[in-house]
C-alpha cells in the first residue's frame, strides 16, 4: 500500500518517489474539485440573483456581486484548465508534445508569428536588424535597452521611494520635536533615507549620461551575418565628449534561464569578444558626431544565433566608451548570426 | 520481468552529419511479448544541456500502435529515414550545449515506459573557448584589426 500511495514524496533530481500516473490523477482531481466547486457556486450566485425565492445569503449587489464572480469565474478557469493541462500531460512523452506544437507551429497563420524563420529553427527572425535603413550603409542596428528606458526607471524608483522616506523623516523628526522621540522609527528611517539618496544619485548619473553622452548608431552592409563572411560597420556617436577610448566589440553570450526553488534565475557567460575597432584620445563637440567605417569579419566555425524557451545564444556589437567626467558606457546592438553555408552548397 | 531490448542503429556510422544530409536508422525489439507493447515512438530531436532547464524540440516523430503494424505486432525491424534541417548545430557551450539524437520509446502495458536513444552530431561548431578580459589598446591611434576569438 506504501508504494501505491503516500501523503508526503521527495522529488530526487527529476525522479520521484511515487507513481507518476497517481500524481496525475491526484492533480486532475484537484483542478476538477475546483472546476466543480467554481461552477457550482458561480451558477448558485448568478441564479439567486433572478429567482425571488432566493435565500438572502445568496444576494449581493454592488462591487461584492463583481467581486464573487470574478473569484468564482478564476476557480472556474484555473480549474478547467488544470484538467486539460493534465489530460493532455497523462501518457504523452516528452516528444509527442513537442511534436503537436511543431504541427501547430507549422499552420501557415501561426508560422508567420513563429519567431524563428521556417529553413532555420531556432534561430531567431532577424525583422528588427532590417527594417531600418541605414545613411551610410544598408541597415542600421536597433539598440538592445533603450538608455531613456534606465532613466525612466531610475526617476520612478527614486521619486516613490523619496516619497515614502520624506513621509518617514517628516515623522521621525517631529516627534524628536516635540519632545517624545520614536527612537525605532528614527533608526529605521536611516538606511531609508540612506538608499533614498543613492536613487536621487543614480538618477542624476542617468540623466548626466542621457544628456551628455549623445546617441550611438551602427550601421551593417549586410544581414544576417554569416560566419567567416565579411561586412563593413559604420559606428557614430554624438555628444560633447573629450573620448579616452572608443571601441566597438563583436560579443557572443550563451544566457541560461533555470528555476531555483520558486525563482527563475538567468545566467549570462560571454563566450566570444573581439575587438572590430579602438579610437583613443579625441575629442567630440556638439553637431560633428564621431563617425567611422571599418570592416568586420567574421570568425570562421562559430555557433550561430539560438533561441529556445530557457536557453539561448545572441550574438551583438557593443559599442564601449570611456570619456572625461563620465562614468564608462556600453551600448549594445543585437545581430543574427546564421549557421555557416555548408561545402555541400548547404543550407 | 526482463527488460525489453531496444535496437537501434544509424546506418551512417559516423555520426556526424551536415545539415541536409539524410539520417537513416533502423529499429528493432526484442525480449518482450507482442501483446506488452502499446505504442512505440521514434523521434529524431535535439534537447539542451546545461546550467538552464532543459529545451526539446522534435523535428522527425512517428508513433506506432499495434493497429498500424502487420498482426498487431510492432516488434519487427523497421527502419525511417529524415533530412536533418539547418539549425540548431550541435553545440558544446560554456553554460548551453545542444544535443542531437534519435530516440525510441517503449509503452507497455501498466504505464511502463522504457527508451533508449543514440546521439549524433549535426554541423561542426568547435566548443568555444570562454573569453577573458579583453586585451589593453595598443596604440593611440584608430586601429582596424581583424577579430580574434578569445
Amino acid at each position: 500500500m506504501a508504494r501505491l500511495f503516500r501523503l508526503w514524496e521527495k522529488k530526487r533530481g527529476v525522479r520521484r518517489t511515487g507513481s507518476k500516473l497517481l500524481g496525475s490523477v491526484g492533480e486532475a482531481l484537484f483542478f476538477a474539485a475546483l472546476f466543480v466547486l467554481g461552477a457550482i457556486s458561480l451558477a448558485a450566485v448568478i441564479t439567486s440573483q433572478f429567482v425571488r425565492e432566493a435565500p438572502d445569503e445568496l444576494r449581493f449587489s454592488g462591487w461584492a456581486l463583481w467581486l464573487l464572480i470574478l473569484v468564482l469565474g478564476s476557480f472556474l478557469l484555473i480549474g478547467g484548465g488544470g484538467v486539460i493541462y493534465t489530460v493532455l500531460h497523462v501518457g504523452a512523452s516528452a516528444e509527442r508534445r513537442s511534436a503537436l506544437v511543431k504541427r501547430a507551429g507549422n499552420i501557415e497563420l501561426l508560422s508567420a508569428t513563429s519567431f524563428s524563420p521556417k529553413d532555420y529553427p531556432n534561430v531567431p527572425r532577424d525583422t528588427n536588424q532590417t527594417d531600418s535603413p541605414g545613411i551610410t550603409l544598408a541597415y542600421r542596428l536597433p539598440i538592445a535597452q533603450s538608455p531613456l528606458w534606465k532613466l525612466i526607471a531610475a526617476a520612478v524608483f527614486s521619486l516613490v521611494w523619496n516619497a515614502i522616506s520624506s513621509v518617514l523623516l517628516v515623522v521621525a523628526i517631529e516627534s524628536h520635536v516635540l519632545g517624545n522621540p520614536e527612537w525605532f522609527l528614527t533608526i529605521f528611517v536611516v538606511p531609508f533615507v540612506t538608499v533614498g539618496a543613492w536613487a536621487i544619485y543614480y538618477f542624476v548619473k542617468q540623466v548626466a549620461v542621457h544628456a551628455g553622452i549623445g546617441p550611438t548608431s551602427v550601421e551593417v552592409s549586410d544581414h544576417p551575418l554569416r560566419p567567416g563572411d565579411r561586412y563593413s560597420i559604420f559606428v557614430s556617436q554624438a555628444g560633447r565628449l573629450s573620448v579616452k577610448r572608443l571601441e566597438l566589440l563583436l560579443v557572443c553570450e550563451e544566457e541560461a534561464t533555470y528555476h531555483q526553488g520558486t525563482d527563475l534565475r538567468t545566467e549570462v557567460r560571454r563566450v566570444h569578444e573581439s575587438r572590430v575597432f579602438c579610437r583613443e584620445d579625441f575629442e567630440i563637440n556638439p553637431g560633428i558626431p564621431f563617425e567611422h567605417e571599418c570592416d568586420l569579419r567574421m570568425p570562421e566555425n562559430v555557433m550561430h544565433s539560438f533561441q529556445s524557451h530557457y536557453n539561448r545564444v545572441q550574438w551583438k556589437l557593443v559599442v564601449k566608451g570611456e570619456a572625461d567626467g563620465w562614468p564608462t558606457y556600453e551600448r549594445s546592438f543585437p545581430v543574427v548570426v546564421y549557421p555557416a553555408a555548408c561545402s555541400n552548397g548547404r543550407p | 520481468m526482463i527488460e525489453p531490448l531496444i535496437s537501434l542503429t544509424l546506418r551512417d556510422p559516423r555520426r556526424i552529419f551536415q545539415p541536409g544530409d539524410e539520417l537513416e536508422c533502423e529499429f528493432q525489439i526484442d525480449a518482450v511479448p507482442a501483446e506488452e507493447i502499446q505504442a512505440i515512438e521514434a523521434s529524431v530531436l535535439w534537447y539542451t544541456e546545461g546550467k538552464g532547464d532543459e529545451d526539446l524540440a522534435v523535428h522527425y516523430f512517428e508513433r506506432r500502435v499495434p493497429n498500424d503494424a502487420e498482426n498487431g505486432d510492432l516488434r519487427p525491424l523497421r527502419r525511417f529515414r529524415t533530412p536533418l534541417p539547418n539549425s540548431p548545430l550541435s553545440y558544446d557551450g560554456a553554460i548551453v550545449k545542444i544535443r542531437w539524437c534519435v530516440r525510441v520509446r517503449l509503452f507497455l502495458r501498466r504505464g511502463k515506459e522504457v527508451f533508449y536513444e543514440q546521439t549524433f552530431q549535426l554541423g561542426a561548431v568547435p566548443a568555444p573557448v570562454v573569453a577573458p578580459e579583453p586585451p589593453a589598446a595598443e596604440s593611440d591611434v584608430s586601429a582596424d584589426s581583424e577579430p580574434s576569438a578569445m
